[in-house]
């Protein structure tokens, strides 16, 4: 394919995205910025749970009750989940074991939907109330999260809202866009069906799972093969519109930030975000693929759903990772290791807002003030909190490496470690603490160790940003602010490009001898 | 005076050796800390037989040498700051104002004693010339006490059995028993002291946040080192102890953690330098943050001392009647206004002639008072005839006014010529001409100047302008000021219209005209209220409110013990445009600490490529292509890395304590600038400097 074509699709991919983007971030504005009476279409959504939950469903939480809420609903779906699973037999599918019971249930409900299984494993029911229902909860929780997170820098208050509400709200404009994704992926050839299927192949309700699955930056697939399964993502056409559904969540959070605190902000964080995306989709093109990718969509193609994939979260492939070039797999693992570029829905906003708390405490330093965000200090103890979040990633990744090297369970599984087998395992953990999902052991880790461990890492990887991030949130709903010029001003390509220097910086200097140690040394 | 403050070398050293003691680094400087363990583990390593291969034994005490040199360069920056600091301070002693006072013992005795000695209740007698040591009322005797340094007015005050007075102030006659009442504040210059010892100093809000972020990053590199090492032994690379320590000592940001307490106390040492104590680090800091200034007009932005510059005439008269009435109101009045309205007359030529001088000598003054706010002369004429036919017509320069002067003698009416201010003066008399009067009132006040209306009897016949000079090098602070973005406010009792012209010249951004004492407080609240971070001067009782809500307040040392006890801040200097080198240094302090932190970070990349490749090379060919500077081999690349990390510290001791070069700038101009400079800098300089030191190292091991 001429390079200009690629080009061109790649400046239409993200030209429709930041377009569809802006127009999204005005419905994510008005529920971060929801004050009563607030538009028709929150109220009507709000009309069953208002009754049913009455003032639980609308008193303002502080940062903690917030934060409760939040791991009550995602432990109440990962019970269920798990409970599910187990009771499987009794609905006549096949015995899922505990370990991977639990694997499945805090994969999917930590938005990372790692898949230690293949997709003949769980039943149609299964796959619907488990997977596809899941994929609805994890980003609605991220998303909602990030609404308070936007609530704590915008307006001084209290408490950050109601985290019953924002789920809810955020459900339900989930469930919106997916159903109409869905039918544009069923006109594209994606099938949806109960029963069914073609040779040995099932057919299920593909198209609603398929689109949540991109939609929401989950990326799980419902056949193994993922998005390389020509049932998934039949056509360069499919490629190229779940590329763009993956995009548009995340891109639209700053900008509904941007609604809210400037819209000049908003687009300096989505231009790092953009800058960085951009990076390592160039990188990844750069290297290239190796044999083994789906010659249906080609090596471009591939490569282009695999790293918007990778920069967003989603975690799903249109190839295995083994057809990925050592370069390739050098972005994927950066992408994960920034998580802010552009990120999941929700987490890769607040991950960048991290970066952008950290970047403004070494700029002010420069300038000979004392750093502030918003015109609020920030503090000790906000610093604290941005720092602690920046450390927990690394230590979830590299500890359990260690554990794994050290339990000889990575020996075990693949033989006599050499610079592949390592990035295996880097690339395994690092998938599950970045929530990110695609992995190149998938069913082959299917043991109690890998499982046990991945969930933990997964669990942790998910809930401890988000409780330091509500943490930051409430930190700053709390101060004062005030209302004059900012010492370094945080919009404008000055501070997008420091912004991006200074995350790129730290995640580089982090993981710099294990990219080297792994896909550098593959050759 | 305190630049003569000299560091004691052997001092310096001694101290910088005791904090070496792994207690001391542990508690206040984890990252040297963990720099210390590492050179123990491989001297443990050393003394176990067999845990260094054979021939490694040299690297591994060559490199715990090196770390050890790297701790004790950090302690040593510390210990330098700390000494030369508490010298600077203690150099200001002499300069705080303590004065000696007669206190009055049980007996009746008197017995001289340092003022911070008094304690409520004791007695002093003051006699004149004395000040008045600290607040208190007076017990016994009367005495003029001349209070302008608190409150401006001229004028001494009469106090006497039961009045207050205060510290401060200086009985100008008469003498007085006061009975202290203020309890002594702890010496600023202890205070201070306190600030410049590391173990005691109270960290500031960034300063604390700072060694997080520092304390954040070295875990980061620590699991990174460990997790690498493990990889590497699992992956039957064989990694080495040494290297692996190396590289963590080498990636955490040893820089900055070095020098960080070097670069606090270098903060209040350079503000003693400038003459300035400092009663906190918030202070300094907040001083950095300063947006907005509150300036007083006089002594602070004029000089204070206004002198004549002209005279404007009115109505029919001319330029040298008013010269000559200005000399007549003027002859006896010794404030240095008065004395330069009639320097400026004889400078003229506008010398009354000899019968009007003799009779101006001898007229009856009117003196300024507070009341009255006019001063002048009253005739007393005498009998003495001036010859047979009188003294005739005076013809000359100011012939008008002679000759006015001369006739209402001649008839033997009653003749005051006097001159005061403006609404004073026209109460009592008219111009002849009062609406051109008017006007030339008027441009003389859009030029910033003063006029001063001289009347005789009840005409007036024209004005004096007063002018106030500029300080010197006032105009330059402030633009330097303004270039940073901080605005300056003045705050001034004279008319709007004065106040603008002078604000004008001095590149003022706004003015409080007529403003009371009062007044400043509410202008702090106010920009405070903006959101501004406000800092204002001040030395008299009345400014302590202001002083003490600012955000950084500077009083003179000249001032009352109440400013000084509500201000952050003293200037020992007693020179108000200090608070414009106040903020540079706040700002700079703050600079330094980012500027060696984003150098100290950006240092890591050129880490990464010296020692990575040489610790995988050996066993994984593909490292070995992230040689990029050709080093030697693993041992010059390792020793190069290390002792550049070490040597960095005492080469940034000068910049860590002068700071940053430091330019007003925009602050977007000093951001790229500052990223410039010390990330891109930071980044390149390792590459260069250990690429020097392994060219070095290897022709050294080679000549042996």
């Amino acid at each position: 394919m001429p390079i200009i074509y690629q080009a061109a699709q790649i400046a239409l991919l993200f030209a429709l995205s930041i377009s569809a983007a802006y127009a999204l971030s005005r419905p994510i504005a008005s529920l971060a910025d929801w004050r009563p009476p607030g538009p028709r279409w929150v109220s009507a959504i709000d009309a069953l749970p208002r009754r049913v939950l009455g003032p639980a469903y609308s008193r303002g939480m502080t940062w903690s009750d917030y934060l409760l809420a939040l791991l009550a609903l995602n432990g109440v779906v990962l019970a269920l989940d798990f409970a599910l699973l187990e009771l499987q037999p009794a609905l006549g599918g096949p015995r899922v074991p505990p370990d991977l019971a639990l694997n499945i249930a805090s994969s999917f409900v930590t938005n990372t939907d790692l898949q230690h299984y293949a997709g003949r494993m769980l039943t149609v029911t299964s796959q619907m109330l488990v997977i596809t229902y899941t994929m609805f909860v994890a980003p609605a929780s991220g998303l909602a999260a990030s609404l308070a997170f936007m609530r704590g820098l915008a307006r001084r208050s209290a408490t950050i809202g109601n985290f019953y509400a924002d789920f809810t709200r955020s459900a339900a404009l989930l469930l919106a866009l997916a159903t109409a994704s869905a039918l544009l992926l069923v006109a594209m050839g994606v099938p949806q069906a109960l029963s069914g299927g073609i040779g040995a192949v099932r057919l299920g309700p593909v198209a609603s799972l398929e689109s949540i699955k991109l939609l929401g930056n989950n990326g799980g697939g419902y056949y193994a093969a993922n998005s390389a399964s020509p049932l998934e993502n039949p056509s360069g056409l499919s490629n190229f519109y779940e590329s763009f559904l993956m995009l548009l969540l995340p891109l639209s959070v700053p900008l509904a930030f941007g609604r809210l605190a400037g819209m000049g902000r908003g687009a300096t964080i989505l231009g790092a975000m953009l800058g960085g995306a951009g990076l390592l989709i160039g990188l990844a093109l750069l290297g290239g693929a190796r044999a083994g990718v789906e010659p249906r969509l080609g090596a471009f193609d591939t490569l282009l759903f695999n790293s918007v994939s990778m920069a967003t979260g989603t975690g799903a492939t249109a190839s295995g990772l083994a057809a990925m070039s050592p370069l390739a797999v050098s972005s994927f693992l950066m992408a994960m290791f920034l998580q802010s570029v552009p990120g999941a829905v929700g987490a890769g906003f607040m991950y960048m807002m991290v970066f952008v708390l950290i970047t403004l405490f070494v700029a002010g330093l420069l300038v000979g003030k004392t750093p502030e965000i918003m015109g609020m200090k920030i503090t000790p103890r906000d610093v604290k909190l941005a720092a602690a979040t920046f450390l927990v990633h690394p230590l979830l990744i590299l500890l359990p490496l260690v554990a794994a090297f050290a339990a000889g369970q990575a020996q075990h599984l693949l033989g006599p470690p050499g610079p592949l087998e390592f990035t295996e395992v880097l690339y395994e953990f690092t998938s599950a603490a970045a929530n990110n999902g695609s992995s190149y052991l998938g069913a082959l880790a299917d043991s109690p160790f890998w499982n046990c461990a991945t969930a933990a890492v997964m669990l942790a990887g998910r809930y401890v940003p988000i409780a330091l991030m509500l943490a930051l949130a409430g930190s700053f709903a709390g101060k004062e602010r005030r209302s004059t010029p900012e010492p370094v001003e945080t919009r404008g390509a000055l501070f997008a490009a420091l912004l991006l220097g200074t995350a790129l910086l730290l995640a580089v200097l982090t993981f710099f001898p294990f990219l080297v140690l792994g896909p550098f040394s593959m050759g | 005076m305190a630049a003569g403050a000299r560091l004691r070398w052997g001092q310096v050293i001694a101290e910088s050796a005791r904090r070496l003691s792994p207690l001391y680094l542990a508690a206040n400087n984890p990252i040297m800390f963990v720099v210390e363990a590492g050179a123990v583990l491989l001297i443990a390593l050393l003394a176990i037989p067999g845990a260094v291969a054979p021939g490694r034994a040299p690297l591994y005490a060559a490199l715990a040498a090196i770390l050890v040199v790297t701790a004790w360069f950090s302690t040593l920056s510390e210990s330098i700051s700390e000494l030369q600091a508490r010298a600077r301070v203690d150099a200001l002693r002499g300069l705080e104002r303590e004065i000696i006072a007669h206190r009055i013992s049980e007996g009746g005795g008197v017995a001289d004693v340092r003022s911070s000695e008094l304690r409520p209740g004791d007695r002093v007698r003051l006699s004149p010339g004395d000040f008045i040591p600290r607040d208190g009322f007076v017990v016994e005797g009367t005495a003029l006490v001349d209070e302008s340094m608190l409150t401006g007015e001229s004028e001494p005050a009469l106090r006497s059995r039961d009045d207050r007075v205060l510290g401060g102030t200086r009985v100008v006659s008469g003498s007085l028993v006061v009975e202290v009442t203020a309890e002594a504040g702890k010496g600023f210059v202890d205070r201070m002291i306190e600030l410049v010892s590391s173990a005691k100093r109270p960290r500031t809000q960034s300063e604390v946040s700072l060694s997080l972020l520092l304390l954040v990053l070295s875990l980061v590199f620590l699991a990174v080192v460990g997790s690498l090492y493990f990889a590497l032994y699992f992956m039957g690379y064989g990694p080495d102890v040494a290297m692996s320590v190396s590289l963590l000592v080498a990636l955490m940001p040893t820089t900055i953690g070095g020098l960080l307490p070097a670069i606090g106390i270098a903060g209040v040492s350079r503000l003693a330098r400038e003459g300035v104590i400092a009663k906190s680090g918030r202070a300094i800091e907040a001083s950095g943050d300063t947006d907005v200034v509150i300036l007083d007009k006089t002594g602070t932005v004029t000089e204070g001392n206004r002198r004549a510059v002209g005279f404007v005439p009115f109505g029919g008269y001319t330029e040298a009647d008013v010269g000559m009435a200005a000399f007549i109101a003027s002859i006896g009045d010794a404030t240095k206004e008065g004395r330069s309205i009639v320097e400026l007359a004889e400078s003229m030529g506008y010398v009354p002639p000899s019968p009007l001088m003799e009779e101006a000598l001898v007229a009856r003054r009117i003196d300024f008072s507070a009341e009255t706010r006019y001063s002048g002369v009253e005739f007393m004429w005498s009998r003495r005839p001036y010859g047979p036919r009188g003294v005739g017509r005076y013809s000359g320069p100011g012939e008008a006014i002679a000759n006015e002067l001369m006739e209402l003698r001649e008839r033997g009416e009653p003749a005051r010529v006097i001159k005061g201010s403006v609404d004073v003066v026209l109460r009592m008399a008219r111009p002849p001409d009062p609406r051109s009067a008017e006007r030339a009132i008027e441009e003389v006040s859009s030029r910033g100047e003063t006029p001063l209306l001289l009347a005789v009897n009840d005409r007036v016949v024209g004005m004096v302008v007063l002018k106030d000079r500029l300080k010197p090098g006032v105009r330059e602070g402030l633009r330097e000021l303004s270039e940073m973005g901080i605005r300056t406010l003045m705050i001034t009792g004279d008319n709007p219209l004065t106040a603008r012209a002078i604000a004008e010249e001095a590149g003022i951004w706004s003015v409080i005209a007529r403003a009371r004492p009062e007044d400043k407080l509410r202008a702090v609240e106010e920009q405070q209220s903006l959101g501004h971070v406000v800092g204002v001067v001040g030395d008299g009782t009345n400014d302590a409110p202001a002083l003490a809500r600012a955000d950084v307040g500077l009083a003179m040392n000249s001032g009352t013990a109440a400013a000084k006890d509500a201000a952050n801040m003293i200037d020992l200097e007693s020179d108000p445009s200090n608070i414009i080198k106040v903020v540079k240094l706040g700002k700079q302090l703050l600079t330094t600490r980012g500027a060696i932190t984003a150098f100290s970070i950006a240092n890591d990349i050129a880490k990464y490529f010296t020692l990575l490749p040489m610790m995988l090379a050996p066993v994984d060919p593909a490292a070995a292509a992230l040689n990029v500077m050709r080093l030697h081999s693993p041992t010059t690349a390792v020793l190069a890395t290390m002792i550049f990390n070490a040597v960095i510290i005492p080469a940034l001791i000068p910049l860590a304590l002068r700071g940053t070069g430091f330019r007003p700038t925009s602050t977007r101009r000093m951001l790229v600038r500052n990223v410039l400079i010390f990330g891109l800098g930071g980044a390149a300089l390792p590459f260069l400097a250990i690429k020097a030191l392994d060219i070095l190292i290897t022709f050294l091991i080679s000549a042996r």
